[in-house]
């Protein structure tokens, strides 16, 4: 059995301290709870991308492209299926539980992915813009995370994506050098997906966020979005595309790019599951699960060792 | 490895540069130490033709891992033209990861590589584990979760 602390302020001098939290300790009921929805979160977004990612296998142009969205797919199941075991073993629900919250509409997933990709331009632009927002994202958690299971397997998580990004900035570079066409293409996949992936970064950080103190955050949400459009915006222009923000400025002194104000409008929306692409998304989710429930019921009914 | 070797020296460097290439997806850890390298052969001329074989034949990486491993051997003094090749054969296996690089993923990223026989132990604290998917995040890798300390890890394999 591990360690229980005496109050959560035993708890909180433990954590500013360096201290790492494992599955079997008595850890406060608020922080399990805060601990559980981020992961569940997390999850939820890896399913609901690997899902988008498989709609693109059929339709993906080219051999080598197509193994890396195959393989993409995999990636993102995959990281779904190992955090929906870490968010389990903190006892708050169950994977089915998990699962069926969200085909049900009841539980969260990134705004990312309430927004249909439409254009093989779009899952360019996704692969690039927002793969680009969560790897610091991610890297941002993993740096101090307290919590040592999902900090483990956040680290190998990293890597992968870190591998997506690597792609989409290769997918964008290819289509920069492509046709008129499919520049516009582009263009069109741009102007429809940067303010999206620029808001997946949230709200400038409240001063006492919860989660930094318990050490779930390192980051400050204003300061990656500003390391996100500093790094696309010159990456963009570069290639000769516009960014559809018309308030952007650029100090020449420093050479610091600066988005205009932000509308957040959209991201309450996506967050009270009311985007443009939700219903559709969790419908599909939703058919995927109960179409494979057969194989479930199968790997189920058969005795123990049978199956490997 | 086989091998027709004229220069030495330039072969040497250039198994020293395609030692440099970390897998896309393990930092930390070379395809050289994962057993990908299979074949190099150099001519007085300076030429390099590097022979590689995947760990799976529709891994995704294949692309990146030639780019990466032709630009490292690229940039070797004295070199001429160099060419990179996936070879159909020999099959990769498990026993071609070197124990350092086996090491490495069980530190840096509680990755461990399927045992010979009998279960597979945890990388953090050597107990048993368990398979609990044949497949996780790549077709490499199942997930196997720790009786003991309930990690959940992934166990790279070969079939």
């Amino acid at each position: 059995m591990g360690r229980t602390w005496s109050s959560m302020h035993d708890f909180e001098v433990f954590l500013h301290d360096g201290g790492m939290v494992e599955v079997d300790d008595d850890m406060p009921d608020e922080y399990r709870a805060a601990v559980f929805r981020f992961i569940e979160l997390h999850a939820n977004s890896e399913l609901m991308g690997g899902l988008t990612e498989r709609d693109w296998i059929p339709r993906t142009p080219g051999l080598r492209h197509k193994m890396a969205v195959l393989a993409k797919t995999q990636d993102e199941i995959g990281h779904g299926h190992l955090l929906y075991m870490v968010a389990a073993d903190l006892g708050v629900k169950t994977r089915q539980e998990m699962l069926e919250d969200l085909f049900a509409g009841h539980s969260r997933f990134h705004n990312v992915f309430h927004y249909p990709a439409r254009t093989w331009g779009d899952q360019v632009a996704i692969c690039l813009l927002v793969d680009g927002a969560a790897v610091p994202s991610q890297k941002s958690v993993y740096k101090d995370c307290s919590y040592g299971p999902y900090k483990r397997i956040l680290k190998r998580i990293i890597a992968e994506e870190g591998f997506h990004l690597r792609l989409g900035e290769e997918r964008a570079l290819r289509i920069a050098q492509g046709t008129d066409t499919q520049r516009a293409m582009f263009q069109q996949s741009i102007d429809d997906w940067w303010w999206p992936a620029l808001r997946l970064f949230g709200p400038d950080s409240k001063p006492d966020d919860r989660l930094a103190r318990w050490r779930l955050k390192s980051e400050k949400n204003e300061v990656m979005r500003a390391g996100w459009v500093q790094k696309f915006v010159p990456m963009l222009h570069s290639y000769g595309f516009t960014v559809p923000d018309p308030g952007l400025t650029h100090d020449p002194e420093t050479d610091v790019w600066t988005c205009g104000p932000i509308d957040w409008e959209p991201l309450k929306k996506t967050m009270a599951m009311d985007g443009p692409d939700t219903a559709r998304r969790i419908a599909e989710a939703s058919a995927a699960w109960e179409t494979t429930r057969w194989v479930r019921d199968a790997l189920d009914a058969a005795p123990a060792g049978a199956v490997t | 490895m086989s091998t027709m070797t004229v220069d030495n020296t330039l072969r040497d460097r250039a198994v020293a540069a395609v030692a440099t290439v970390d897998d896309p997806e393990i930092p930390g850890v070379s395809i050289v130490e994962l057993g990908l390298l299979e074949t190099v052969t150099t001519t007085e001329d300076g030429t390099v033709a590097i022979g590689l074989i995947p760990t799976f034949s529709g891994c995704p990486a294949l692309a990146m891992i030639a780019a990466d491993v032709e630009a490292a051997v690229t940039l070797l003094p004295e070199v001429g033209e160099v060419t990179v090749e996936w070879l159909r054969s020999p099959v990769w296996t498990i026993e071609r990861v070197t124990d350092d690089a086996r090491r490495t993923m069980a530190t840096n990223l509680t990755l461990a590589v399927r045992a010979d026989s009998g279960p597979t132990p945890c990388p953090r604290c050597d107990s048993p584990t368990v398979e609990k998917s044949e497949f996780g995040p790549s077709r490499c890798r199942a997930v196997h979760r720790c009786d003991s300390c309930l990690e959940v890890i992934e166990v790279m394999r070969d079939r």
